[in-house]
């Protein structure tokens, strides 16, 4: 009835002035989507348009800074640290972006069966869910990772059946809380089932959240292959990937070898950046859709 | 008499969006007298908070203020921030809508009426205790010594209301302001603040500026009556003689569109308040004026004074012009073929939560409810928060577990699974209190009045297109919308489309809980016409849920009145009006808006 | 009030009974089974044979989870045959040095995250505000260990502030304060900027919430001064989310904390796991596996109990 006013008054006054906000008007999705964008690149096509053999050794030019000939410079080997990189970003691609579409679907479909069913099968399931949150996902992947042999495949398994209970529980609520609402009742009145329901109602309301989370969860992904490759449970050797350079990188430290540590701290940061620019940018526009 | 409150030609702008500031409220004057209540009415988006608001300067920031605001001599608009914020509080009390949110949850009472005390005056907390142990005592709060240390959500709708004022009350303001302070609370709790307000007025000689848009709510205690329209003055004058004759053809609708006991037809004003933007240059009602003439569209009509009010209008109604006292005649001992019977029905819950999860409250019981529908008829179930009538309605439309039996044409319907139990369910519509929340805000709102037709088997896309045009067409809306998202139109719209989704199913019962309670009372009016049109045509029956004894009355049969979940009284409604049987009945009744031939 | 109380503690103890049987469930997982766990990979047929019919590991599974239950209540968190050691004994050590690690961490952001979470949400909608919130969104999206090495290559190696390592003097049995200190230096700040991205940012938003709520203005209208209204009223209600969500970020600063600890080369239980995760030493896995989920469980009881503390409405549930 009465319009929402917020009086503002007492409230400091913004030191400077307004043309900082026309700054930050810039849209946040856009930059997400041109970073994300950069490093699909990177990952995916880069590494076929760059000549180099990564693995090649180049013993005479071991821990060269950037020069023409090795544009990123040179690692402790003597291999071209660009080459590295992009190798690095194709292995990590190749096994985050699966792995985090594996979470996204048993995520969901955990969390609809315990939001939809009834009373007992939520209570037991959310119960299990609770104990397992408990555990921090990267100390159960380093567990699991040190049981199994490493490759692509048993890692994409293993990230994908990690992360999914933070989207579950966030499914489970979201159906648990539209399920109640009027233009669910009336639908049920008007003569529609469970499954009608689901589909024609609770994920439409929900796809916003869902697309959201989605997007954050590929960035949960790459962070945590990039995480176990850092302790040498990700990528096994001969390979490479983002993490695992640095790790290398980490070893030599004492040399300042900025060149190694930079580039794929920040093609990681970037990654990251881009999952959370896109997911926020996503979440502004289509507000909360309530 | 010394006026505790002067404006002269205030105004208010608001930043709204890109396009700068838009004025809100334009040239408003009036004056209110110690001890005077002065009423000001006006639909929401009419400017009346913000006026309001203004006199404590609590606008958002962009506002910009012209005219002048005098305090008891005071000039307002010359104060600085500090000075302002000594006068709020002190020389002015403020009272909000919704008591539980205008309290902090995580302190006391005590503390919050005492912060009101020591803020300006200073002084031991013992002190400021005492004063709030006062206060809660002259609101009205029964034992307050117990109740000091107790939070906000430990009292009822009714006594945080209470609070509220204690705590505006104070410094001993020479001013009250209260917004639409009881819009929300039930009839019976709303007419003892109402009470409480005017006595307090009286005994402190206070000022009281009373912001609502229900000009009912006021009929009894206001002194003077000022009607805001789009932001500008319309009427406004001694309330006595507002009441006996309305000048203009706003003031006048507005009285007439709200519904009384025993009123035979509501008056409704069509077409919407014009948006702040988009504001004719001339009388800003005369879009929607049923006397509507060219003139009208020239300038803003100047004001005219006759008797004791005075009138913005180029055409004023005359003197004793189109009051409705015409008392109903509704026809007595139809028989209607019984069509749904409900027998023994209880509701019992074991855990809160679920749909009726209200946050730690208990949710409502129902026990030995019966009553049969005929087929056409309108059952009114009347009750305030709590009585069960909601939980009711849920009840009979198989949304909720129940003990008891709902027969619909002899089956009962709680036997029922699967493909038959939703055939049977459709037959029993329901149309919600909260229009917008009703529909699927990502669906587009042709394919929310097509969602039964879909349910009921394939149709074919132009069939769908062809029904759902006629369907929007029956309630008055223009096909047009039904490309439109549900937040693209307004409450009254959405209702309709409610009702429009509600009869695609081709019902033969409608529940209708609280199906008015959400919108102005204009919008209200249109809507319970056109239910009632429906009614007739389509031989339609109605169960109303309300806690608006004179809206039940105005469309009901039979009335059942509900009190802590069980029908307390049921019976034909001009029957019960007249002689009501039960103590809580006639409470009610007394607490209703009544014709004006019968007030005072 | 001892109601709300008792009924937490009895679903943190049923959130503990289904972590102790989800690890139960995961030792044996492991290659070999709980064996293995308690004599080590390197051990032979026979004396797992042995060992088997010793400790009743033939037995029926449940007999044996209730065996396990036994030992855990006993203290006996097995047996690392690479180390050498009971793992129980192994760990205290560790552990010591991991809680004041992450307490100093929790500290200090918890304070950074107020602060910065207060002017976020008072000056709302404005450049500070908008600032503030660039600032998390990058923060928070810089992952730990690239943070962790540059913070070495400036501080460490560029300049040599700080030591890099820390392995030596906290593996003393009393190290001293200015030992812990300079070797937590990096590590607390690592997990600082992390953490702080994300928790004030929450803040920030549940203090704007509070400030839009009708209370605030019923506050104005009584002539309360900004400062008072912020402090007296809003810090109060907006603690209560804050508290949750300290409560939630503990996995996240475990995640976080094992690999800054290995950046760091810091004695605490991450570093532990990692090496054990290396050289599979997997009795040493478990254990840790568990001490972190109950620490976890712990840790969100004591986030609940202080917000039902801080709840008047609570109590009256």
């Amino acid at each position: 009835m009465s319009e929402q006013i917020i009086p503002a008054q007492g409230l400091p006054a913004a030191p400077l002035g307004s043309w900082v906000a026309w700054i930050t008007q810039r849209s946040t999705l856009v930059a997400g989507l041109a970073i994300a964008g950069l490093i699909l690149f990177i990952g995916f096509v880069a590494p076929f348009l760059y000549p180099p053999d990564p693995f090649a050794i180049h013993p005479d030019h071991a821990l060269q800074a950037p020069s023409w000939a090795f544009p990123l410079g040179a690692d402790e080997l003597g291999r071209d640290e660009l080459a590295l990189l992009l190798s690095g970003g194709f292995a990590t691609l190749v096994v985050a972006l699966p792995a985090a579409a594996l979470a996204f679907i048993v995520g969901i479909a955990y969390g609809l069966t315990a939001g939809l069913g009834p009373a007992w099968a939520d209570r037991v399931m959310m119960r299990l869910l609770d104990a397992i949150l408990a555990l921090p996902s990267l100390i159960i992947l380093i567990f699991f990772a040190s049981l199994v042999t490493l490759n692509d495949t048993s890692l994409i398994l293993l990230l994908g059946l990690i992360s999914w209970p933070g989207l579950a529980r966030l499914v489970r609520n979201e159906t648990r809380a539209q399920r109640g609402r009027d233009f669910v009742l009336a639908a049920e009145q008007l003569g529609g089932g469970r499954f009608y329901i689901a589909r024609m109602h609770l994920v439409r309301v929900m796809a916003p959240v869902l697309v959201v989370n989605g997007t954050f969860m590929i960035g949960d992904s790459i962070f945590a292959f990039s995480a176990l490759s850092f302790l040498g449970l990700g990528v096994q050797p001969p390979q490479v990937s983002w993490g695992s350079l640095l790790e290398s990188a980490l070893d030599i430290i004492a040399l300042d070898p900025w060149w190694l540590i930079l580039p794929p701290g920040l093609l990681v940061f970037g990654a990251l950046l881009a999952a959370s620019l896109t997911g926020q940018g996503l979440l502004q526009r289509w507000g909360n859709g309530r | 008499m010394s006026d505790v409150l002067k404006l002269e030609n205030l105004s208010v702008s608001l930043p709204r969006g890109r396009a700068g500031n838009v004025a809100i409220l334009d040239e408003l004057n009036l004056t209110i007298g110690a001890g005077e209540m002065l009423a000001l009415v006006g639909e929401s988006g009419s400017g009346k908070t913000i006026a309001a608001l203004s006199v404590m300067r609590l606008l958002p920031r962009g506002a910009r203020v012209q005219g002048s605001i005098q305090l008891a001599g005071t000039e307002l608009t010359a104060l600085d921030d500090r000075a302002m914020r000594g006068v709020r509080g002190r020389d002015v009390g403020m009272v909000f809508q919704n008591p539980l949110a205008a309290l902090n949850p995580s302190r006391t009472v005590a503390a919050q009426i005492q912060e009101a005390w020591r803020v300006h005056k200073g002084g031991s907390i013992r002190a400021a205790r005492a004063r709030a142990l006062d206060l809660m005592g002259e609101v009205g709060i029964p034992q307050p010594a117990q109740r000091l240390d107790d939070y906000p959500h430990q009292f009822s709708g009714g006594m945080r209301q209470r609070v509220m004022i204690a705590m505006a009350l104070a410094c001993a303001p020479k001013l009250l302001i209260a917004d639409e302070p009881t819009t929300g609370l039930d009839p019976l709790i709303a007419r003892q603040i109402m009470q409480l307000i005017a006595r307090l007025r009286r005994e402190h000689a206070m000022g009281v500026l009373f912001v609502t848009h229900d000009l009912s709510v006021v009929e009894e205690h206001a002194d003077a009556i000022h009607v805001l329209y789009a932001g500008r003055s319309v009427e406004f004058g001694g309330a006595r003689q507002f009441f006996a004759h309305p000048r203009h053809p706003y003031s006048a609708a507005l009285l007439n569109s709200v519904a009384r006991l025993g009123q035979a037809r509501l008056q409704n004003i069509p077409g919407q308040l014009p948006e702040p933007e988009a504001r004719p240059a001339g009388c800003r009602f005369a879009p929607r004026c049923a006397y509507h003439q060219p003139a009208c569209d020239a300038a803003y009509p100047a004001l005219i004074a006759n008797g004791g009010t005075a009138a913005a209008c180029l055409f004023p109604l005359p003197a004793g012009g189109v009051l409705q006292a015409a008392p109903l005649a509704k026809p007595a001992g139809r028989n209607y073929a019984p069509q749904l019977e409900v027998q023994d029905l209880s509701v019992r819950y074991e855990e809160a939560g679920g749909w009726f999860g209200a946050g730690g409250k208990q949710p409502p019981t129902l026990q030995d409810v019966a009553f049969s529908l005929g087929k056409g008829e309108c059952l009114g179930v009347v009750g305030e928060s709590g009585s069960g009538k909601s939980t009711l309605g849920r009840a009979v439309l198989q949304m909720i577990p129940y003990g008891g039996h709902v027969l619909l044409d002899g089956h009962d319907l709680a036997g029922l699974h699967g493909p038959k139990r939703r055939a049977q369910r459709r037959r029993l519509q329901v149309v919600f209190q909260d229009p917008r929340e009703s529909m699927n805000p990502r669906l587009r709102i042709g394919d929310i009045v097509a969602e039964p037709l879909r349910l009921q088997g394939r149709i074919s896309q132009a069939e769908t297109r062809r029904r759902v045009a006629a369907l929007l067409g029956r309630v008055g809306l223009n096909p047009e919308l039904a490309l439109r998202l549900p937040s693209a139109v307004s409450g009254g719209q959405a209702q309709r489309i409610a009702i429009a989704r509600a009869l695609a199913a081709e019902p033969e019962v409608i529940v209708l809980d609280e199906p008015t309670s959400a919108l102005d009372v204009s919008t209200q009016a249109m809507l319970l016409n056109l239910l009632k049109d429906l009614g007739q045509s389509d031989a339609l029956s109605y169960i109303l849920i309300s806690h608006d004894f004179a809206v039940v009355s105005y469309m009901a049969d039979r009335i059942a009145v509900l009190n802590a979940g069980r029908i307390v009284e049921m019976n034909e409604t001009a029957r019960l009006i007249e002689a009501p049987q039960h103590r809580y009945t006639a409470a009610l009744i007394e607490a209703a808006p009544q014709l004006r031939s019968r007030s005072r | 009030m001892i109601r709300m109380i008792t009924t937490r503690l009895a679903s943190s103890s049923l959130s503990i009974v289904i972590l102790v049987t989800l690890v139960f469930v995961m030792a044996h997982l492991t290659p070999g089974g709980p064996a293995y766990s308690i004599l080590g990979m390197k051990a032979t047929a026979s004396s797992v044979a042995q060992l088997n019919a010793r400790l009743g590991l033939d037995a029926p599974l449940w007999k044996q989870y209730a065996i396990w239950w036994w030992h855990l209540l006993h203290g006996q968190l097995g047996y690392s045959y690479l180390l050498n050691r009971p793992v129980g004994q192994l760990l205290w050590q560790y552990e010591r040095n991991t809680l004041v690690f992450y307490i100093s961490a929790i500290v200090i952001s918890t304070a950074l995250s107020i602060g910065l979470g207060l002017l976020q949400g008072v000056y709302y909608g404005r450049w500070p505000a908008k600032l503030i919130s660039a600032l998390q969104l990058g923060f928070y999206a810089l992952p730990p260990f690239f943070v962790a090495a540059m913070l070495v290559l400036w501080f460490a190696v560029q300049l040599p502030l700080f030591p890099a390592s820390g392995i030596t003097d906290l593996r003393a049995a009393h190290p001293s304060i200015g030992a812990y200190i300079a070797h937590l230096a990096l590590p607390v700040t690592t997990i600082t900027l992390l953490t702080v991205a994300s928790l004030s940012r929450y803040f920030g938003e549940a203090v704007r919430e509070e400030l839009g709520k009708d209370y605030v203005r019923t506050a104005m209208a009584k002539g309360v001064s900004f400062p008072s209204i912020l402090f007296r009223h809003v810090l109060r209600n907006a603690l209560r989310p804050l508290v949750t969500m300290i409560g939630l970020s503990f996995p996240y600063i475990f995640t976080g904390g094992v690999i800054v600890e290995s950046v760091f080369n810091y004695p605490g239980l991450g570093w532990l796991m990692w090496r054990s995760a290396l050289s599979q030493d997997y009795p040493v896995l478990i254990a840790i596996v568990l001490i972190i989920g109950l620490l976890t469980v712990i840790g969100n009881l004591l986030a609940d109990l202080v917000n039902g503390l801080l709840d008047p409405r609570a109590s009256y549930e």
